[in-house]
């Protein structure tokens, strides 16, 4: 579906993803993650069409990125910044059906058709009760469930989405991996999200990408990045592993 | 008979168009501020906060002080071109490397207000006594003088300007969620920046060289209606046409009545009114 080669980018000389080669299929929850800054937020906008690569290419279908039109790519593919944050606080339902945008004509108001795809992409995020609240009234897990189903709105065939598990309290971030498990298995869309938490990717998603310095530094299975060895080199972190529930856990290396 | 004529011309030729004017400066500062608010992503832009109202004050004030202001027409040109001035010097400083960077722009704004500030002050210094009093009168805002040709300009600029706003309403509603994510929902954003810019600034321009600076409508008339709605920019846009209209025509009318035969600041009139009312639906609205 979405094929990235050689794909480059740097920000004012600094290299930020270097020479990534990847590919997405249908139907995957597909885990990016790697050390702070080591370029998951740009990979994302690049496949986002939010930048454009410096060096390599991307494409989708088949299709060149940039002989996409701006508006039919958004149509299958849909982005979720980190931080989303209206200047104005707005009702639940308006962030959803803006999620519609790709479809509307220059003048075009949302039709119920619009409203009625808002409201399934919240019943599927378990958010219905939302809808008529404004945001600002709302905790950060009710806000993520909300944006998420803005992305959803739109139908995409591939999702990005920028650590949408960052600063959700366990219970939620387990909530919010479950849901995105079952949108890929009920859909068939493909969500690609950027996390720190290897542990909750291992365990909901089927592939694992980690990054190092903006290169993709493993590609494989979850059983196969969660190594001690293999996470010791790429995070620098201290781990060991421990059996549960037929899969391995990483836990710190304590003493 | 007679009586009845002059009241008739003073209707036609001086009432009405005044009304008019007010009510066209009203709607254009406050679209120009929905405008600002929502480019900039900043609930305090105002449609002056870019430049605009310092580079038209200090090209009236130059005017002013090397005494060509009392020749009829000569300061809403001068103004006008000093606001384009303005908006394009702003523009220069914020855009680099074919990004406009909103804190940039405000920053590059806030820098040429002050700057103007202190041209204005110099050639106030500089001009004659006796023509002070109607540099500081423009620079307070006023509708004196208003007349059928500044009714036609402004409304065929107003109505031009709301075309094109609206033809980017979409996207702009779009912007509201930030750049990347406009960006990534198909909208060409520095596009649409850059048209949203220079058409709120030509239209603030066009209202200011006519208007002198009324303040306020543009932040506070953006605000009321997104109190009393909370809807987005599509929404907004002939809402605050509306609201602005209104509200200075109503300023107007007081800055005329509660001092007989004196015209106080509509500026300060449209704080008056404006005020007490946003603070009431921002009590509400708690």
């Amino acid at each position: 579906m979405l094929a990235l080669r050689d794909v480059s980018y740097a920000y004012e000389g600094a290299p930020a993803v270097d020479v990534i080669t990847a590919s997405f299929d249908p139907a995957r929850l597909i885990a990016l993650t790697g050390p702070n800054g080591s370029g998951k937020s740009t990979l994302l906008k690049l496949a986002a069409r939010v930048l454009v690569p410096h060096a390599g290419e991307i494409s989708f279908d088949g299709k060149r990125l940039r002989e996409w039109p701006a508006k039919e790519y958004a149509k299958h593919v849909a982005y979720l910044p980190q931080d989303p944050d209206p200047t104005f606080s707005m009702r639940a339902i308006d962030v959803v059906v803006s999620g519609r945008a790709p479809f509307l004509g220059r003048f075009a108001w949302e039709r119920d058709s619009d409203y009625d795809e808002a409201d399934r992409a919240l019943a599927v995020c378990d958010a219905t009760h939302l809808g008529g609240r404004y945001l600002d009234e709302m905790s950060g897990g009710e806000r993520k469930r909300v944006f998420l189903a803005r992305v959803l709105a739109a139908r995409p065939r591939l999702i990005l989405l920028d650590e949408p598990l960052a600063s959700l309290d366990i219970s939620h971030v387990q909530q919010f991996s479950a849901l995105l498990r079952d949108i890929v298995d009920r859909t068939g869309v493909t969500v690609v999200y950027a996390t720190h938490d290897l542990n909750w990717a291992a365990a909901y998603s089927d592939r694992m990408l980690v990054m190092q310095r903006g290169a993709l530094a493993l590609d494989a299975t979850p059983a196969e990045v969660m190594q001690p060895d293999a996470i010791r080199e790429l995070f620098g972190f201290d781990a060991e592993a421990v059996r549960a529930g037929g899969r391995a856990w990483l836990v710190p290396k304590v003493g | 008979m007679s009586g009845d004529a002059t009241a008739r011309a003073i209707l036609i030729g001086i009432r009405l168009p005044r009304a008019l004017l007010a009510a066209l400066v009203g709607a254009t500062l406050a679209v120009a501020g929905v405008t600002f608010q929502t480019l900039l992503r900043n609930p305090l832009a105002d449609p002056f906060i870019l430049g605009v109202s310092g580079g038209a004050a200090c090209g009236a004030s130059i005017a002013t002080a090397a005494g060509l202001a009392r020749l009829p027409g000569v300061v809403p040109i001068i103004a006008f071109a000093g606001a384009c001035g303005a908006t394009g010097a702003v523009f220069l400083l914020a855009r680099r490397r074919e990004y406009t960077d909103p804190t940039r722009l405000l920053l590059s704004g806030l820098v040429l207000n002050a700057f103007f500030s202190a041209v204005i002050l110099i050639s106030f210094g500089l001009s004659r006594q006796s023509d002070l009093a109607a540099a500081l009168r423009w620079m307070m805002g006023t509708l004196f003088g208003a007349s059928w040709s500044d009714v036609a300009l402004l409304a065929v600029l107003l109505v031009i300007s709301l075309a094109i706003l609206a033809t980017i309403g979409n996207d702009l509603r779009m912007l509201a969620f930030g750049e990347d994510d406009a960006k990534s929902r198909g909208v060409h954003v520095e596009r649409v920046k850059l048209i949203g810019f220079i058409t709120a600034s030509i239209v603030t321009g066009a209202a200011v060289s006519v208007s002198g600076i009324i303040g306020f409508v543009g932040l506070l008339v953006p605000h009321l209606m997104r109190l009393m709605w909370r809807r987005d920019f599509r929404f907004l846009l002939p809402l605050c046409a509306l609201g602005g209209g209104v509200l200075v025509v109503l300023a107007d009318l007081l800055s005329r009545v509660v001092v007989i035969s004196s015209e106080l600041p509509i500026g300060a009139f449209t704080a008056v009114l404006g005020v007490p009312f946003f603070l009431s639906l921002l009590r509400r609205n708690r």
